[in-house]
């Protein structure tokens, strides 16, 4: 092709040719294949570099996305193993969750009667006492990240999470625990690439997590996320009642 | 391929493209498994595995944000015929060829062959096209750059300190010089134009 020919191109996809001149090219577009080829490969290189140069980071985003839950998904099975183990522990906070449920519960109810629905509805996270469940590891950090969830310093509580994490990067409870204080602190990736694998998983947090996640879109004012969500939440979840009337509300 | 129905699997598609973390995560829990079986028995190994899945997910993530992909077959089928084509494309550069071949494991779908051979069509023009913008010089390079991330030549003119006219001109070159590099590259052939 000559350079003429190219600029004819741009022209022609940028609508800058008279109506005649449409007629034309189109005209040698039916009736040259090395022309009609020419332009078919000009055109889509120059969609593949309308969209890979406006779209930068948008596709970085989508990849550390992708990357977070890829490694979730292959280290699961490991996980999982690592969980049998402490099992016992799960099933004895299953009951304290039950019992904290039941308080949140009662104030939920009070809730209903306000109409707006916000994340700032649903936040009241029942208390923690990492302290009375261990006897091993960092007492002291243990403690602190107790007080500090529980008075609602979420940016401290992060913190002291982040350090438990580090030396037990495996541990679902902190890892729950530290995805909620992340979509306090708006770091919603970061608290979703936990819930999500967490929502799929097998452990006694698995509908909670979903009731976060859900709690998580609510705060980033995605409704129709939040919904689909919530109707995963299955009716023996110990979050199922307050999933349905927040369900009401945003339907 | 414009009259076929879509598929209700179209969601993972949808999913994809809206960088949604929950079909992300769903289309692992619902499709790894049986592509990690697959390489496993085939010379390869979970990291393997997990390699080929997320360059297959990007690619139908680019297809899908790029050119609309419209799934007309099921996503199940379509994705592991696509982790499948990849993975023995892998070994053959490698020169492992002892695969067992088996064509007919999963799918007499002819929609699901037909749309998987478009992305993977896709993904080679999408990788050369890759290469050949490296080779580019730096001025065509800058200008294509400024050209597609602003939206007004005038503005890209003013901000290169170039005519607008000249600005135009180069650009349809830029493109040009890119489109024979394209037509001039040994895997060419390969392509379907």
């Amino acid at each position: 092709m000559q350079e003429q020919d190219y600029i004819l191109f741009e022209d022609y996809l940028s609508g800058d040719l008279s109506s005649k001149d449409q007629i034309n090219f189109e005209t040698r577009l039916n009736s040259d294949p090395e022309f009609k080829k020419a332009f078919t490969i000009y055109k889509d290189f120059s969609d593949y570099l309308d969209h890979d140069i406006k779209n930068e980071n948008k596709t970085k985003d989508f990849k550390a996305n992708l990357d977070n839950i890829a490694f979730q998904y292959f280290n699961k099975e490991k996980e999982t193993q690592s969980n049998q183990t402490s099992t016992k522990n799960f099933s004895f906070l299953k009951y304290v969750i039950a019992a904290s449920v039941v308080i949140l519960m009662g104030f939920f109810a009070y809730n209903q009667l306000t109409t707006q629905v916000g994340y700032s509805d649903y936040n009241t996270h029942q208390t923690i006492d990492f302290s009375v469940r261990s006897t091993t590891g960092n007492v002291d950090l243990l403690i602190k990240t107790t007080k500090a969830f529980n008075s609602k310093q979420f940016d401290k509580a992060n913190l002291y999470l982040k350090q438990l994490l580090e030396e037990n990067p495996d541990n679902t409870e902190y890892n729950f625990y530290y995805a909620i204080t992340n979509i306090e602190l708006d770091n919603f990736t970061v608290a979703e690439t936990i819930l999500n694998p967490l929502s799929q998983g097998s452990s006694a947090y698995k509908n909670r997590a979903k009731w976060y996640l859900a709690l998580s879109k609510l705060k980033q004012d995605n409704t129709q996320e939040c919904v689909t969500i919530l109707k995963t939440i299955p009716e023996d979840a110990d979050d199922y009642s307050q999933a349905q009337r927040l369900l009401k509300k945003l339907e | 391929m414009s009259q076929k129905k879509t598929h209700d699997d179209q969601k993972y598609v949808d999913g994809l493209v809206a960088n949604n973390s929950f079909i992300i995560q769903a289309i692992y829990d619902k499709f790894a498994p049986k592509v990690v079986n697959y390489i496993k028995q085939n010379n390869g190994d979970e990291h393997g595995a997990q390699d080929i899945i997320q360059e297959t997910i990007i690619t139908i993530y680019n297809q899908g944000s790029q050119k609309k992909l419209q799934l007309t077959c099921p996503f199940d089928a379509y994705f592991f015929l696509l982790c499948k084509r990849k993975w023995l494309n892998h070994l053959k550069k490698n020169n492992k060829n002892q695969v067992t071949i088996n064509e007919e494991v999963l799918s007499k779908n002819d929609d699901a062959q037909e749309l998987s051979f478009e992305t993977s069509d896709f993904e080679n023009k999408q990788a050369l096209f890759n290469q050949m913008f490296q080779k580019l010089g730096t001025a065509c390079k800058e200008l294509l750059k400024a050209t597609f991330k602003t939206k007004s030549m005038e503005e890209v003119a003013k901000s290169l300190d170039i005519s607008y006219a000249y600005a135009r001109k180069k650009k349809s070159l830029c493109i040009g010089q890119l489109t024979k590099l394209v037509q001039e590259s040994s895997t060419f052939n390969q392509l379907n134009y």
